[in-house]
């Protein structure tokens, strides 16, 4: 098979032989073929995709939605779970329709980049990963450094009985650096993480000057103090900011949670709940984002939805059926972690739009308190409105100045809070986008990208 | 314990159609998985039987002066699919490298499950309708109740049938399970008015065990209506309880990530015999221990699972090896080979993976330190925290920490007021010369509790730093 297209007749009959049965029916495929390497002092490590690739259809029974899955992409596989659908279905009384809109979409986004990075090949990757490994290591204090170079062709294949057919071939490309630095049995370390759609021009993004840095990072990490305890001022940096939007807004606005009443922000859709500078967006549409996407697993296209429009909460995620229960129309935010996984509503690329400071001004504006740097993970509260961020590091700012270097911590408040007390953000030339996994509760991790410029607000702070 | 029946045979199948150089291993897997989602108390959605059957094959081929490991993973079973496979993992071998003269896989008759407790029979049986008596018996104790309720939640089985086949001439076969669970519980209403608390947990074990599952969600609705009236903690350097439940997101990831051979090969693991906690420390990490996630009569290479011990009264015992990272130091497997483990993520499709070496079931034995009460006795005044964010430890610093989601203000030794909002945090692990968890527990509760893949009393640490209201 070339690629998922050639499912196009397979998907047919099994759709066609479930319409009988149902008044919905869908097919989705889904693979990913990629390579990777991971270098370090004494080995090398390359390692390929599985070759493991499959189907999930699912279809409409009264109230609920029915579905099965196989990873044998052939007549017989498909018309096994077409035949377990059929199954289930034939429990149920047949014939109602699904709550929202049934996806029209008819596109292929057969996306191949100047530069495939399939067409580099492993050796290149271990060349480049080899360079990367030298700059760091020529940091003084710099004992080892892992590297990681990768790539993923992300390929899906939907239709429908409503007469949707579309197709997306995504090519990403990621890199990471984990400089370590130790001393007296002490260890630290600062990461260079990037990725997103694109080829082998994206490699660019491992540069000299910022594996230097990043290994100079780590070094600095042994030597510097614990950060600061309490609530206090606080400067996020672009990704932490991108990692707020995320775990404050996105997963509080996905809106299965308003369906089962376990949002603190249902209540408070339209009204101001932060600064007019302050826009949260979530856009599978943003074009080379880590979590971008062509088309969702409902076959909806991906789109830019605002979740706080200039302070004012004015938005959420939806599925067709939350859409339906919520009166709003699909958002193109429904996403399987795979095909042996359920859909739920889901973020892909979050931000928060630049403002017109810069980072002396936020800097001098807060006085005293911290930066925080280089986000490592966030988990949401989506009742509750608290939120956890933990960073890799930061700098004191004192009297206006950012002064030493503190180790690791973790940011904690309550979301409306720190909105309420955000004082500004900085400008568009700070913005960067982040790659990430996200999960659905603590599973069904899928890719995610966050990001926008440093905010600076209020929070508590403590050493993590 | 009676093991049930296996049917798979995958990874003999896939053996014996390779023709292949030595040394090569399968290892393959056969899963049902089933689940069930709540919505509120309703029954969202009803996955299952989820058919998955794949394998892994791993090859070893001479790289200069050390060996290059292939590996590819495949739900292809057809005699091309299997070609592919072995293609792929020996063009990965062709471009690795790793610093090992050879790579000893073990060898030996076919095994069984030798007794260790990782299957739940009657849910290999009875899947369907043992998840559903677990769903019930998780829904039962909010009958009647009208300010808590369920708000999001799923259990999902896996029921896997394990082979294993290398060149050596191992064949071994095993059934295991594994259920995750979550459930998020809702307190609202009340003469109050305040904004509803949530308590949200979630767990992964190896068995159902309906009527524990029902007591536990009473403490849960007890703990969401906590969240309610919580205030946040105090500021400062304070003593810390922290139960099991914690203990477990805290220190399988730092061992992971500090004692293993590929730890010792980047230079990064502490000498065997170097004191990392006090001198009452000891720590043992058991690939036997009954229920627990991370045992298995064999690793997943097929070395026999045993007792290691890794903090001997404080002093580092031993390193946790893989075949390959035994090979690089001319040592033997410790039997800790287990695929799709990080300190992130537990994949239930382990045959994707290659394997690599991290702890199995980490135990803490019991202390004399009592009960949980008499450990809050102990504390005088601090905070024992219930939950928290997301504790996740960096695996190499050892630095740990989070939100508090729920805890409670100790005050004379006794519980008093629920508490929410802040941070606390610290080292797990540091040379002893260093402030960490481990070298300044204070007392060692009496009573174990398995968590996941950790088994641990409740631990009082003598300071942590709190970071809340101040």
């Amino acid at each position: 098979m070339s690629d998922l297209r050639e499912l196009d007749a397979e998907f047919a009959r099994a759709l066609r032989s479930l319409e009988s049965r149902t008044k919905f029916a869908e097919a989705l495929a889904q693979s990913d073929a990629g390579q990777e390497v991971t270098l370090d002092r004494r080995s090398v490590t390359p390692s390929r995709e599985p070759r493991m690739r499959g189907a999930v259809l699912r279809a409409w029974g009264p109230g609920r939605w029915v579905e099965a899955a196989t990873s044998s992409l052939n007549a017989e596989g498909i018309g096994k779970a077409a035949s377990a659908v059929a199954d289930a279905l034939s429990k149920t009384d047949g014939g109602s329709t699904p709550p929202g809109p049934s996806s029209t979409l008819r596109q292929d986004w057969n996306e191949r980049p100047a530069r495939p990075m399939r067409d580099l090949g492993m050796e290149a990757m271990i060349a480049h990963a080899r360079d990367a490994f030298g700059w760091a290591t020529s940091v003084a204090g710099v004992h080892e450094c892992q590297i990681r170079i990768g790539w993923t062709d992300e390929e899906r294949f939907y239709m429908n009985t409503a007469g949707a057919r579309c197709y997306q071939l995504l090519p990403k490309v990621f890199v990471g650096v984990v400089p370590v630095a130790m001393e007296n049995g002490q260890v630290d370390y600062d990461y260079l993480g990037e990725g997103g759609v694109g080829g082998a021009e994206r490699l660019g993004l491992l540069n000299e000057e910022k594996v230097r840095n990043h290994a100079q990072g780590s070094v600095e990490l042994l030597k510097a103090k614990e950060p600061p305890t309490g609530r206090m001022a606080v400067v996020l940096d672009p990704g932490t900011t991108g990692t707020f939007a995320h775990e404050s807004f996105g997963h509080g606005t996905e809106a299965d949670q308003f369906v089962r009443d376990r949002s603190y922000l249902r209540p408070l859709l339209g009204s101001m709940l932060g600064p007019e500078f302050l826009t949260i967006v979530d856009a599978g549409s943003y074009p080379d984002g880590w979590g971008t996407i062509r088309f969702d697993d409902e076959g909806n296209p991906a789109q830019r939805t605002a979740l706080v429009d200039h302070g004012r909460f004015v938005g959420a995620l939806h599925d067709r059926e939350t859409a339906a229960a919520l009166h709003a129309r699909p958002t193109g935010n429904a996403r399987r972690s795979d095909f042996l996984s359920r859909l739920f509503v889901r973020m892909t690329n979050t931000y928060v739009e630049a403002g017109d400071w810069s980072l002396d001004d936020l800097v001098r504006e807060a006085k005293d308190g911290v930066l925080l740097e280089h986000t490592t993970s966030g988990i949401e509260d989506p009742l509750g409105g608290q939120m956890q961020i933990k960073v890799k590091k930061g700098r004191l700012i004192e009297h206006g100045q950012l002064t030493s270097r503190v180790k690791s911590m973790a940011l904690s408040g309550r979301v409306l809070d720190v909105l309420k007390d955000a004082r500004g953000l900085s400008r568009q030339s700070d913005f960067e986008m982040g790659p990430g996994y996200c999960g659905k509760g603590h599973t069904d991790l899928l890719p995610v990208a966050s990001g926008g410029t440093y905010l600076l607000s209020t929070a508590i702070v403590g050493p993590a | 314990m009676s093991a049930p029946r296996m049917d798979a045979a995958t990874a003999f199948e896939v053996a014996d159609r390779l023709h292949l150089a030595a040394p090569w291993e399968v290892f393959a897997e056969r899963s049902r998985r089933y689940e069930i989602h709540l919505n509120g108390r309703s029954i969202e959605l009803v996955r299952g039987p989820i058919f998955l059957e794949g394998y892994g094959i791993r090859i070893f081929r001479p790289a200069g002066e050390g060996t290059g490991e292939g590996f590819q993973a495949s739900t292809d079973l057809s005699s091309e699919g299997i070609a592919a496979t072995v293609a792929d993992a020996e063009k990965v071998a062709a471009e690795s490298s790793f610093p090992a003269k050879k790579v000893d896989l073990p060898a030996g008759p076919a095994g069984a499950s030798n007794g260790v407790a990782i299957c739940d029979t009657s849910l290999w049986d009875r899947p369907m309708e043992r998840l559903q008596e677990y769903v019930d018996a998780l829904l039962r104790p909010f009958d009647g109740l009208t300010d808590v309720d369920p708000s999001f939640g799923s259990v999902r089985a896996t029921l896997t049938e394990a082979t294993l086949a290398n060149s050596a001439g191992l064949r071994l076969a095993y059934p295991h399970t594994t259920i995750w669970m979550e459930l998020a519980v809702k307190a609202s209403g009340g003469p109050e008015g305040r904004p509803p608390g949530e308590y949200w947990v979630n767990d992964s074990f190896r068995r159902l065990e309906p009527e524990r599952a029902a007591g536990q969600v009473r403490d849960w609705c007890r703990i969401a209506r906590d969240v309610r009236v919580a205030t946040a903690p105090p500021t400062g350097e304070l003593p810390v309880v922290l139960p099991a439940s914690i203990v477990t997101t805290i220190l399988p990831p730092v061992f992971a990530g500090r004692w293993t051979g590929r730890a010792r090969l980047r230079e990064l693991a502490p000498a065997i015999g170097s004191a990392w906690a006090g001198d009452s420390v000891t720590v043992v990490d058991d690939g036997r221990f009954p229920w627990g996630l991370g045992s298995s009569p064999s690793d997943d290479e097929g070395t026999p699972q045993r007792r290691r011990t890794l903090l001997d009264h404080g002093r580092v015992g031993e390193l946790l090896y893989d075949a390959r990272h035994a090979g690089a130091f001319g040592t033997g497997s410790s039997g800790n080979a287990l695929r799709g483990r990080s300190s992130l993520y537990a994949d239930w499709r382990r045959f994707l993976h290659s394997p690599s070496a991290v702890p199995t079931t980490i135990v803490i034995p019991p202390g004399d330190g009592g009960s949980d009460a008499e450990i809050a006795e102990s504390a005088g005044d601090g905070i024992w925290v219930q939950q928290l964010g997301w504790a996740i430890p960096d695996p190499l610093s050892g630095a740990f920490g989070g939100e508090i989601r729920i805890g409670y203000r100790i005050r004379g030794g006794k519980l008093a007021e629920p508490v929410r909002g802040g941070t606390v945090g610290g080292v797990a692990l540091a040379p002893a010369e260093h402030p960490s968890l481990l070298r300044d527990i204070a007392s060692v509760g009496s009573t174990p509790a398995l968590v996941e893949n950790m088994s641990s009393p409740t631990l009082l640490v003598k300071n942590l730093t709190v970071a809340g209201a101040s």
